[in-house]
């Protein structure tokens, strides 16, 4: 048949024109005559974090002629999914960052190459408890590179006002936090706000204020028990917002970043947020807003877990050596310290946060910020491989529905063990 | 992808035909010409879709698992009795459920309304007839940012006016109670147009005599709207209502950007349960075997509504 | 086809609802473009009123300079463009096969029309992604090309076997009896009738695989070539650093595209090809 014949012909042109216009520029990663080039996926999302991850590539790029370090922009709100499709599509970048908390599984699925033996002088500098964030069935998967905290950030004008004296010192207790917090709630103005529509980090980190870990054990053989421990803070958020009414309840299902929006309108007293959200108050508050970082939040303790963002390599890249280079450059004090900067995070070595303290003059509340790394220690819940979906599919609705009125403590717990049992058996 | 959407655009394929059925046994033009034409449709086809999806079948029956040199193996119905005890999952199909059936059902009423108001000679009608096509050419990932925006706690329109009436900041989208039924009213809106349009369809297609008839009996526009419209419509109404129910129990672009399953997994879609334990989690053979779960619910209640409809005819 | 004239009262009822519906139908797109025109300030403050203050184009710069939102653009453009020359190239001479030969593929074909709408996307994807990987064809914009071709073509089939339909296979026979050869009167006379379908199956084609996302998501890793939904769908969960009016820019402008199509469809859809689609 001719027309056959034709629409065979036409069809194939069409998709080699197709095939050829879309694949333009997609070359392999891998060696052009002797030349190296490694994939950054980076997951760094404010402008200046971006810009400042994107000057270290072009330092290393410049020093390093032979290996070229191209950067790839991921996204925090689908790294997870990214990675997983990534891995088993053999698509994955050589170099990846991510948390701790994360990275468990995918080292246990073997796509993470061991650094053990190939990083340099950072292994000394950042502190053991934060290496054992990282470490995987005796394998270190990744460099730590940046630590939040949470930080309660007051409106000090509204405080004065409500007779509150700012708080100085090296800790803050929950109690004196809930006193405050009653205190200044007056006349439509809450006196806390806590953006927690995505409760289960903050819950975990916490938890450890009063020696809740929640997990015992690690790897598949992870168990989870909520005691009176883990319950504490969950348990006195839900009395400021419920009993005390202190607590502004639609916070609870706001992002931080919301929360944040309606703190500069002045709107609440105090607001417990991530650390880097006093880079929102230093650039976008107005002249006639006074904040202030108050002292870290503690219970029993000041604990909070560290869950850093890390840097790996990939188990199948083709250059692991020079990618472990690169995360050792990365992880120079200079570099991270910049990095840290952009995002208003805790660099993880110690000469970083000197570099910071340097830089930043002791302004806009660094001071508080740098000084919660003594209190970060490393967490059980970062060393069991199902962690993810247990946060995302069990703790996640769990402490939502908690904190929505909907549950009682004692259901949350029974749910968070009941569900732990049926994500970790299947 | 939901091709189906234009269902209505193309021309029925069996109108034509009969004039000419007899002059396709002419001689000379045999089979296998046809079989030539095809061919370059129906090897992509078989490769790209049906391959997969009979593999896909197979997989549900498999430990298949994200890691590196996995092997696969079979395992039999274990995935099955697993998914009896998942909670989780069941609590995502009731979920999945009441979405379906809400949307489906409201989307129905809501389309045959504006059918209704469209097929009288009312003016503004061209209006009314172009918003609720316009949906149909979004992306959903659009028509996701657009509710986002209305449903905005800080900034949305909704919340703004219930704050100005002083019932204070309303998170639609954040709250338990309101989370499923705010998305349903957005499938509703994005599912508006190949509703309306086939309804509008089919009552175009209704004997305007059948109706004159009935007037000159006396029957008012409610009664004959029951007796003659709706008897009428039975096949358009069956074809589109089952059409809109596998759609929506398949939908995830929409809630995957509106909520993610959140807040608390009330809007946890079955679909996105599944593509989360397959994408997020490297458990294949499970979400394949969710996605196996699925399809033989969905068979077994469009069964059982085309036969109690079906029989419905009969009488 | 009203018989007698409604009362005053009906009539203002039925207005009432008209008017109700296109509230509900066109509100949601008001504020969109409402919230594109926005400075961040208003927006910040909550400002519910639907014209902005000081309307600005702001956010219209911000998202084309933030996202890579023309990277993307062209990638949809070049994957819907290529979905829609090939799906055309290949269902044309498919369907007048199907429609001029009565075989055993119609009724096949037309079966899995209805059949593949059935199967949850989840269920093909994960057996695709390892397909596509075995191919090199997986993370490449060829290899989301092939697959919407194959996802769309059932349908493009069935739309354009109605239209060849239409087309009397006696015209054919006239032409060959003056003496036309078979490929000249298929591409002189019957081509020319087929154009309204042709024109309808492009913009059907080139429509999905614009909207697409959930085949993008999995298939597409890496950022330089992800699609419009997709960069959207990553703007709108940037770790809660959501700027809502670049967002609606960015929303608004990834949609003008399918909206040109669409007018040009809607005034199809409004010919007489409505009236008979679903009889029977």
């Amino acid at each position: 048949m001719k027309i056959t014949r034709i629409a065979a012909v036409t069809a194939s042109v069409a998709v080699a024109l197709a095939l050829t216009g879309c694949g333009a520029g997609s070359d392999d990663s891998g060696d052009k005559g002797g030349k190296v080039t490694l994939k950054f996926q980076s997951l760094a999302f404010q402008d200046t974090t971006v810009k400042a991850t994107k000057d270290i590539v072009a330092a290393w790029n410049q020093a390093h002629p032979d290996v070229h370090v191209d950067y790839v922009q991921g996204s925090w709100d689908s790294v997870q999914d990214q990675l997983t499709t990534q891995f088993q599509g053999g698509t994955a970048p050589d170099i990846i960052q991510y948390e701790s908390a994360g990275i468990t599984g995918f080292a246990q699925q073997g796509y993470l190459a061991d650094l053990g033996d190939k990083l340099g002088d950072v292994k000394s500098d950042v502190p053991d408890p934060i290496w054992k964030t990282v470490t995987v069935d005796d394998k270190i998967v990744a460099a730590p590179t940046l630590l939040q905290s949470y930080i309660v950030f007051a409106n000090t004008d509204l405080l004065k006002k409500a007779g509150v004296t700012v708080p100085t010192g090296d800790t803050w207790s929950w109690d004196d936090l809930r006193a405050a917090a009653k205190a200044a709630t007056k006349d439509g103005t809450y006196g806390l706000g806590f953006g927690l529509s995505q409760p289960t980090a903050s819950m975990l980190s916490f938890g450890l204020n009063f020696g809740g870990t929640y997990f015992t054990g690690s790897g598949d053989d992870a168990d989870v028990k909520v005691g009176d421990a883990e319950l504490a803070v969950p348990e006195r958020i839900h009395q400021m917002a419920y009993d005390d009414k202190s607590l502004d309840p639609v916070t609870l299902t706001q992002s931080g970043s919301d929360v944040m929006t309606a703190f500069l309108k002045g709107k609440y007293a105090l607001t417990v947020q991530g650390s880097y959200a006093a880079q929102t108050l230093a650039e976008s508050a107005p002249a006639d807003f006074h904040w202030a970082a108050l002292p870290v939040l503690a219970g029993d303790s000041a604990d909070q877990s560290a869950n850093p963002q890390t840097m790996s390599v990939a188990a199948e890249s083709k250059h692991v050596d020079d990618a472990a280079d690169f995360i050792d450059f990365y992880m120079k004090a200079e570099n991270l310290a910049k990095v840290a900067e952009g995002d208003w995070l805790i660099p993880a070595s110690t000469s970083a946060a000197e570099q910071v303290k340097t830089d930043t003059k002791d302004a806009n509340g660094w001071p508080t910020i740098l000084a919660s790394l003594d209190h970060l220690v490393a967490a059980p819940f970062q060393s069991v491989t199902n962690y993810p979906q247990w946060k995302d599919q069990i703790a996640t609705p769990a402490f939502q529905k908690y904190l929505g009125n909907d549950i009682s403590a004692d259901e949350l717990a029974k749910e968070l063990e009941d569900g732990w049992k049926s994500v970790n058996g299947g | 992808m939901k091709t189906g959407n234009v269902a209505t655009i193309a021309p029925t394929p069996d109108n034509p035909t009969t004039s000419r059925s007899r002059r396709s046994h002419r001689p000379g033009r045999s089979g296998r010409d046809a079989w030539f034409l095809l061919l370059p449709a129906l090897l992509p086809i078989l490769v790209f879709n049906v391959y997969p999806l009979l593999r896909g079948i197979y997989l549900g029956f498999t430990d298949a698992r994200a890691g590196l040199n996995q092997d696969i193996h079979f395992t039999g119905l274990e995935n099955y009795s697993d998914l009896l005890s998942n909670d989780l999952f069941w609590s995502s199909f009731r979920i999945g459920l009441i979405w379906a059936f809400g949307v489906t059902f409201l989307q129905f009423v809501a389309a045959l309304g504006l059918a209704l108001l469209l097929n009288e000679n009312l003016r503004l009608r061209w209006l009314a007839r172009t918003l609720s096509l316009v949906p149909w050419a979004m992306p959903p990932v659009v028509v996701a940012i657009v509710w986002r925006l209305v449903y905005d706690p800080n900034s949305g329109p909704i919340s703004g006016l219930s704050q100005t009436l002083g019932f204070g900041q309303l998170n639609l989208l954040g709250d338990f109670s309101t989370a499923l039924p705010a998305v349903i009213v957005v499938g509703v809106w994005v599912g508006m147009p190949q509703t309306t349009i086939t309804l509008l369809a089919g009552l175009q297609g209704v004997d305007g005599t059948l109706h004159e008839a009935a007037a000159v009996d006396g029957a008012g526009s409610w009664r004959r709207f029951l007796h003659i419209t709706l008897p009428e419509l039975r096949t358009v109404i069956v074809a589109i209502t089952s059409l809109n129910f596998i759609w929506n129990m398949n939908s995830f672009d929409l809630i995957y950007v509106l909520t993610n399953g959140g807040p608390g997994g009330r809007t946890m879609l079955p679909t996105l349960f599944a593509y989360n334990e397959g994408f997020r989690y490297g458990h294949f053979g499970v979400a394949a075997a969710m996605g196996n779960v699925l399809v033989v619910i969905i068979c077994g209640i469009l069964l059982f509504y085309l036969r109690s409809r079906l029989k419905g005819a009969d009488k | 086809m009203s018989l007698q004239r409604p009362s005053t009262a009906v009539r203002t009822g039925q207005y009432v609802a008209l008017l109700g519906y296109v509230v509900f139908l066109g509100f949601p797109l008001i504020w969109l473009l409402s919230t594109a025109l926005k400075s961040t300030k208003e927006i910040a403050l909550g400002s519910i009123r639907l014209i902005p203050d000081a309307p600005t184009l702001d956010n219209f710069s911000a998202a084309v300079a933030k996202a890579n939102l023309w990277q993307a653009g062209f990638n949809s453009l070049v994957v819907a463009v290529a979905t829609t020359v090939l799906t055309v190239v290949i269902a044309l001479p498919a369907a007048y096969g199907l429609a001029r030969y009565r075989t055993i593929l119609r009724p096949i074909t037309l079966g899995w029309v209805l059949v593949s709408q059935m199967f949850p996307t989840i269920l093909v994807i994960i057996p695709l992604f390892m397909i596509l990987k075995t191919l090199h064809l997986l993370d490449q914009l060829p290899g989301l090309v092939v697959v919407y071709v194959v996802y769309v073509l059932p349908f493009c089939l069935w739309m354009l076997f109605g239209f060849v339909q239409t087309v009397p296979p006696d015209i054919e026979e006239a032409a060959a009896i003056d003496g036309a050869g078979r490929i000249r009167t298929l591409v002189s006379i019957v081509l020319p009738l087929l154009r309204p379908g042709i024109v309808a199956t492009a913009l059907f084609a080139f429509i999905s695989s614009w909207n697409e996302f959930m085949f993008a998501l999995v298939l597409i890793q890496t950022p330089d070539k992800v699609t419009l939904p997709l960069t959207l769908s990553r703007f709108v969960g940037a770790e809660g650093q959501v700027q809502l009016g670049p967002l609606a820019a960015a929303a608004l402008l990834a949609t003008i595209p399918s909206l040109v199509f669409f007018a040009l469809i809607q005034r199809r859809l409004s010919g007489g090809l409505l009236s008979g689609a679903v009889k029977g």
